[in-house]
């Protein structure tokens, strides 16, 4: 017992040192290694946030959030600079509260008063190469800080949310058990024998993996492909060949004896189909996956996390594969968009997109000054209306999922939209991994069979770069149900689905990580300036026995220097989001309120950057939030009573009419005394900041 | 020794099930059955007060008492925390010796969604009440507790039913779950709550004396009116709102009160953010609730009772698009109106709606408008109202259930006991009147003068209290509980049953003859709504027949036969030996054959008819040889 608890300490003392050299020598030194030569899965990447977590304590906070079927948490890294940022509950002093005395309010953490950037990955279990994006773009931010200037000051002022698992059972059984999940896990019974989650895939040789079984089959719908005979080619229905038929199958026997093959596992239900936005169908009838949306507790887990982390402006959903980024909408048309996200999602975000993955940009994100034009062009020539409405096609690596050509949604109940919807984010869903783009001299094919021919060179690629390893070749099985028939093909998680890892896997890391990087970079700044006061009165007679007391006037500018506004278009009005506000903030006993109130509501705060392909037509975004309002009584009683509700008839706070990213905001109050005065903004997602007022 | 043991296990287990048997009350036979209407009916078995309002405390505890004195009808459980933590119990009723809960056809009834609508509360204590007491006396009550289940969970919104019943409260909050929600956009989450300012227990309305103010007092003192002469010389008055403090220091007083989103907008059917937010089933109290519906298949009828208005709110099936112009609608309207009217001679209770459904679900309008004709009857002044849904609980217990399912609004006027001049309305002088007679003065806060920290002197007064409006008083509370647990019951006993009730043999040719059952449901409701076999939550009703060796049931192609020639009527469907699947409507017969062959002199030809909601039932018939 003493002797292993010397070692512990001995090793701990090891550790310290260790840490502390690392940290005396460079302080830009990445404190945790990591490298991208395989998959992390569920458990190391988890093992990599902790270390992260007790690595760099003062920019970070590992939080759980939820718990998947199986019990596994999710998790979110925060990184931001635990000792900057500020909220507004700690500068308003509440007093006589109610005797219930009901503790239902939590108090605001400082990083919720910065603007927030959403990561997540690996919503669908299978789709991993996002967690390692998210690990990449971790490890960049923490090494980067105090080392990177750009780094510093985003990690000083705005707050990363990263999540690089929101699916641990789908992403565990995919990496860890080796069997490619999608959907989450359940508990169920699938197929009604009062057992649950027993037939799910097997390893039926022990080899570690499981991949395929191969048999010949004269029904079977695949043949030996006549280049690379370990790969197997679907053929296409009813097509004729000569050749010899097989069956491939996933390696899976029947373990519960009812016939069937893998008829109960543990495949539960698509996360990305189980969000509130366009869930159900237009008849009222389930669209999307799961009971209802947000049925599943990972679903859940990020709706709940969204509602109470309100900064969040931007969000990437990151899924696998084909190399581009879908911006909403999937689940409708292109006029449920505000014309000013679009420019921003395209003319500015776009563009930026196309340029670090390489792909030529739309001639009129480059002159928007043309659009018009374009749009008359387009008119005649486009078959899309939507492509009319725009001004623009879009290009192949941006794009939305909505199939604007038919006119038909694409799914129900997806993430991106209901960010973007429901809580008025920009946000979007890169699909990461294109062989062709992030395999340096990979061959580009075009015509007949590309992907049969991009197939045989990624095997070609992984026998030369991997040594074959990724690639398993068939061996002969008797399968306990099938008969004769081999074993083999691509371990799974290396198949096509997922960015090779090494230099395939660091060249999508590295272009996102840029990208999002440069997303971080347009959220606001809110900044408070010129505070300025002037005495107009000083007396020491005052009415009321208030003794002495001086007539001030507090002047003071508002500025966001961001270059996005602090809330979308679709932003401000959204239930749950509010506008800017600025408080002055003193000894409520010692001060009266002669002209404006003591929180004054400043609308949007607009951003620098000119938004490119936009011109303002309507009346100020901010106005539209009077549209809110609260629904709780829908139902007059019959007779009802005489007290009217305490809503009515309340004063309201002043609402500035200014626009663009500046405010002028002006107080004139009677101060008794002299007592410590402060300016807050607070703006749910362009940050909160305050500034102390000194009376000239 | 091994052999001992085990044989002497083998006799305690025996001399165990003889003592079962010896000891097992006969399951049939109710122990104390009352069959006069002036009879005890077992309401002092469980002494309750039905004359007041319980706290949580209070109400979870009579729940636990109660199921400790009838452990054979009914199961406590929990089915989950609301967000303060407040355990969620839920009581299930039914007959342990008739069969498991999820076995049986049950009714859901949850109450007080709404915090502040603790009526609801009353209401589904007394329905547990009235069936758990009445069970040993009443054979009415008897039948349904044996042949179905109730899960009743008496408070939802746990939380904030609690407040709104120990703390003084205006009749409208608390009413949603403790959600932090920022009402007035300041930045901060429920800062600004009411506050009994004058300490008398009641959150009345605050107003101070101003000589621009648009109020004066009554001439009784009793209550601030509007002054309609504004030339009027008196004292005036400035209305600031309910009870409370400014406790942010914004200058206004109980502008973000506690509370998040509308539970009953919460819920997935229809749900939109405006109204609904932050997202669907969002809160702890109402996902549990809707996850433990979800989960309980059958689950064939809601209630959802909240205050005021006695409506009975159903809701009504998707709706056909209309075709017709705005003309042709008109006439329309015309038309069902005096229709009604002309049924309303000779009953006025009678209720028709004028609602055209989509395809496919005339059977759940037909049994809908059934059950509310009898509602209306039972509850007497309640009208029957159709409702579809804005993430309404209601909505999604059909809509996504498949179950029929009513949402109750409680009370209303007082009408019935303080309109004097028969208008059917309340004047502000006959509510007096009615509090000072009816409810001997209590019910009403006069004006009076009291100091605010924030506001300096003010008056206070001039309202009701609480439980004077929304909720009823005290005294009341029996009366409606005991209309709307009938209504209940009502339902419950119309759950669908399924029953043979004849079979028919008719000689084919030579050996072979027709074997025909008639399967009859004699309930309002069918054997599963329209909407649940829209869903495919419902499995369908199956037929089956088997018989003896010496019998052959030929597979006959599917379809129907005639087996009278004369009659076009009586068509009948073909049942195979793979059996037959159906559905049967409200009150519905369906005739079933099967063609068989018979080898020797006589057997026997059973048919079996196993129905999700209306039970199983099995008929055996004897054949003998006719030639």
């Amino acid at each position: 017992m003493k002797h292993k608890s010397t070692q512990h300490f001995k090793l701990v003392l090891a550790l310290l040192i260790c840490l502390v050299l690392i940290s005396a020598t460079d302080s830009t030194a990445q404190k945790v290694p990591i490298s991208f030569n395989d998959y992390h899965g569920y458990t190391s990447t988890v093992k990599y946030i902790k270390q992260i977590t007790q690595a760099y304590p003062n920019i970070t906070k590992l939080l759980e959030i939820g718990k998947s079927n199986m019990g596994r948490p999710l998790y979110v890294l925060v990184i931001s600079n635990m000792e900057t940022g500020t909220t507004i509950d700690s500068y308003v002093k509440l007093r006589n509260m109610r005797r219930e005395g009901v503790k239902n309010v939590t108090p605001m953490q400082t990083y919720q008063g910065k603007p927030g950037h959403w990561i997540c990955a690996s919503t669908h279990g299978n789709e991993f190469t996002g967690t390692e994006v998210c690990l990449y773009t971790i490890d960049k931010l923490v090494s980067g800080y105090n080392s990177d200037s750009e780094i510093t000051r985003l990690i000083d002022n705005k707050t990363f949310y990263i999540c690089p698992v929101v699916n641990p059972d789908g992403l565990y059984n995919s990496i860890e058990r080796g069997i490619p999940q999608r959907y989450n896990s359940m508990k169920q019974d699938n197929d009604g024998d009062g057992k649950i989650n027993e037939d799910g895939g097997d390893d039926l040789n022990r080899d570690g993996h499981i991949t395929q079984f191969r048999y010949k089959d004269p029904k079977g719908r695949y043949v030996i492909d006549e280049t690379d005979p370990r790969l197997m080619v679907r053929l296409g229905k009813d097509k004729e060949t000569k050749k010899q038929r097989y069956s491939v199958v996933g390696e899976d026997k029947d373990n519960d004896g009812d016939g069937k093959r893998g008829e109960d596992s543990e495949r539960g239900i698509d996360l990305n189909r189980n969000f509130p936005e366009g869930w159900f169908k237009d008849d009222g009838m389930a669209g999307g996956s799961g009971d209802y949306p947000t049925s599943s507790p990972e679903a859940q887990a990020i709706a709940e996390f969204f509602t109470n982390h309100r900064n969040i402006l931007m969000a990437q959903f990151y899924h696998t594969s084909g190399g581009f980024t879908f911006r909403p909408m999937g689940t409708a048309p292109h006029p449920k968009l505000h014309p000013k996200d679009v420019a921003v999602f395209d003319l500015i975000m776009g563009k930026k997109y196309l340029e670090i993955i390489g792909e030529e940009v739309p001639e009129a994100w480059e002159k928007p000054e043309l659009l018009d034009k374009f749009k008359e062009e387009l008119q005649k020539t486009s078959k899309n209306k939507y492509a009319a409405m725009r001004g623009y096609e879009l290009p192949r690596g941006w794009r939305v999922s909505y199939d604007e050509i038919r006119d038909r949604r694409y799914s129900y109940g997806m993430a991106t939209d209901w960010a973007y919807m429901q809580y008025g984010i920009y946000s979007i869903t890169t699909e990461l991994w294109n062989p062709s783009r992030n395999i340096k001299d990979f061959p580009q094919f075009e015509g007949k069979d590309v992907r049969l021919k991009q197939m045989r060179a990624l095997l070609k690629y992984q026998d030369e770069k991997y040594g074959g390893k990724l690639f398993l070749p068939w061996e002969k099985y008797k399968h306990p149900e099938l008969g004769e028939g081999e074993i083999g093909g691509w371990i799974p998680k290396y198949y096509s689905n997922n960015a090779l890892p090494g230099e395939p896997l660091l060249d999508v890391c590295e272009k996102h990580w840029q990208f999002e990087l440069f997303r971080a970079g347009l959220m606001p700044e809110i900044e408070i300036s010129d505070v300025k006061t002037h005495v107009l009165y000083t007396t020491n007679k005052a009415g009321n026995s208030k003794g002495k007391y001086k007539i001030i006037e507090i002047t003071a500018k508002i500025e966001n220097k961001g270059k996005l506004a602090t809330h979308l278009a679709r932003g401000a009005q959204l239930a749950g989001n509010r506008e800017d506000v600025v408080w002055l903030i003193g000894d409520r006993d010692k001060l009266t309120f002669l002209q404006g109130t003591p929180f004054q509501k400043l609308g949007v705060l607009e951003g620098v950057q000119k938004i490119p392909g936009y011109v303002e037509k309507s009346k100020p975004i901010s106005q539209e939030s009077q549209s809110r309002q609260r629904w709780s009584r829908y139902y007059r009683p019959q007779y009802y009573p005489r007290e009217s509700s305490p809503q009515q008839q309340r004063p309201e706070p002043q609402t500035l009419k200014q626009t663009g990213p500046k405010r002028t905001v002006k107080w004139l109050v009677a101060m008794e005394g002299s007592t410590p005065l402060k300016i807050v903004v607070t703006s749910q997602k362009g940050g909160t900041k305050a500034k102390n007022v000194i009376i000239q | 020794m091994n052999i001992n043991k085990s044989l002497k296990n083998i006799l305690i287990i025996t001399l165990a099930a003889l003592l079962m048997t010896a000891f097992m009350p006969p399951v049939f036979a109710q122990k104390k059955l009352q069959k006069s209407p002036g009879g005890y009916h077992g309401e002092l078995d469980f002494p309750l007060s039905w004359s007041r309002y319980y706290s949580y405390a209070e109400w979870t505890k009579i729940m636990q008492d109660i199921q400790k004195k009838y452990p054979h009808l009914a199961d406590i459980a929990s089915i989950g925390k609301s967000r303060m933590g407040r355990k969620q119990y839920l009581i299930t009723i039914t007959a342990k010796s008739t069969g498991k809960d999820t076995d049986k056809p049950a009714m859901w009834v949850d109450g007080a969604v709404h915090g502040n609508e603790v009526n609801g509360i009353s209401c589904s204590l007394y329905l547990m009440w009235y069936l758990l007491t009445r069970y040993d006396y009443d054979t009415y009550v008897y039948n349904l507790v044996n042949d179905c289940t109730f899960y009743i969970l008496p408070g939802l919104n746990v939380d904030a039913n609690e407040s709104y019943v120990v703390y003084p409260n205006t009749p409208h909050n608390p009413r949603e779950p403790f959600r932090p929600e920022d009402n007035d956009g300041d930045g901060l989450y429920d800062e600004d709550r009411t506050e009994d300012v004058d300490g008398d227990g009641e959150l009345s309305t605050m107003y101070s004396e101003d000589p621009k103010g648009e109020y004066k007092l009554s001439a009784d003192k009793r209550q601030f009116v509007r002054i309609e002469d504004k030339r009027e010389k008196c004292q005036r008055f400035r209305r600031i709102g309910s009870e409370g403090y400014d406790n942010d220091g914004d200058g206004m007083i109980n502008e973000d009160d506690i509370g998040g989103p509308d539970p009953n907008r919460n819920y997935p059917s229809g749900w939109n953010l405006q109204a609904g937010n932050p997202y669907p089933m969002s809160e702890p109290c109402t996902r549990n609730a809707f996850e433990f519906m979800l989960k309980h298949k059958n689950i064939f009828a809601g209630f959802h009772f909240h205050n005021t208005g006695r409506l009975i709110m159903f809701v009504s099936p998707p709706r056909k698009d209309s075709q017709q112009s705005a003309f042709e609608q008109y006439q329309a309207q015309e038309r069902f109106e005096q229709y009604l009217e002309e049924k309303r001679q000779d009953n006025k209770y009678a209720q028709a709606f004028d609602i055209q459904v989509r395809s496919g679900y005339e059977e759940d309008m037909n049994a809908q408008a059934k059950i509310v004709n009898m509602g209306a009857r039972i509850l007497k002044n309640y009208r029957p109202t159709p409702t579809g849904g804005s993430g309404q609980a209601q909505a999604s217990t059909y809509d996504m259930l498949g179950a029929y399912a009513y949402l109750i609004e409680l009370w209303g006027s007082p009408a019935f006991a303080a309109d004097e001049n028969d208008d059917g309305r309340v004047s502000d002088e006959e509510l007096l009147k009615w509090i000072d007679i009816e409810l001997t003065g209590e019910g009403w806060v006069r004006p009076h003068k009291c100091k605010h920290p924030d506001l300096g002197e003010i008056w206070i007064g001039g309202t009701r209290k609480k439980h004077m409006s929304r909720t009823p008083p005290a005294q009341y509370i029996k009366m409606e509980a005991e209309k709307n647990a009938r209504f209940v019951m009502y339902c419950a006993s119309q759950f669908p049953k399924v029953e043979i009730e004849e079979i028919t043999i008719t000689p084919a040719t030579d050996e072979l003859y027709w074997v025909e059952a008639a399967v009859k449901n004699d309930r309002v409701y069918p054997t599963a709504s329209d909407r649940a076999l829209k869903l495919k939550r419902a499995v369908k009703d199956k037929i089956t027949v088997s018989s003896s060796k010496n019998i052959t049931i030929i597979n006959a192609p599917k379809g129907q036969v005639r087996t009278e020639p004369t009659n076009s009527q009586a068509i009948i469907e073909i049942v195979t030996g793979k059996g037959a699947e159906f559905r049967l409507n409200g009150q519905q017969t369906l005739r079933f054959c099967a063609l068989v062959k018979l080898n020797g002199s006589s057997g026997w030809v059973e048919f079996k008819v196993k129905s999700q909601h209306g039970g199983m039932i099995q008929k055996r018939v004897e054949i003998k040889a006719t030639h």
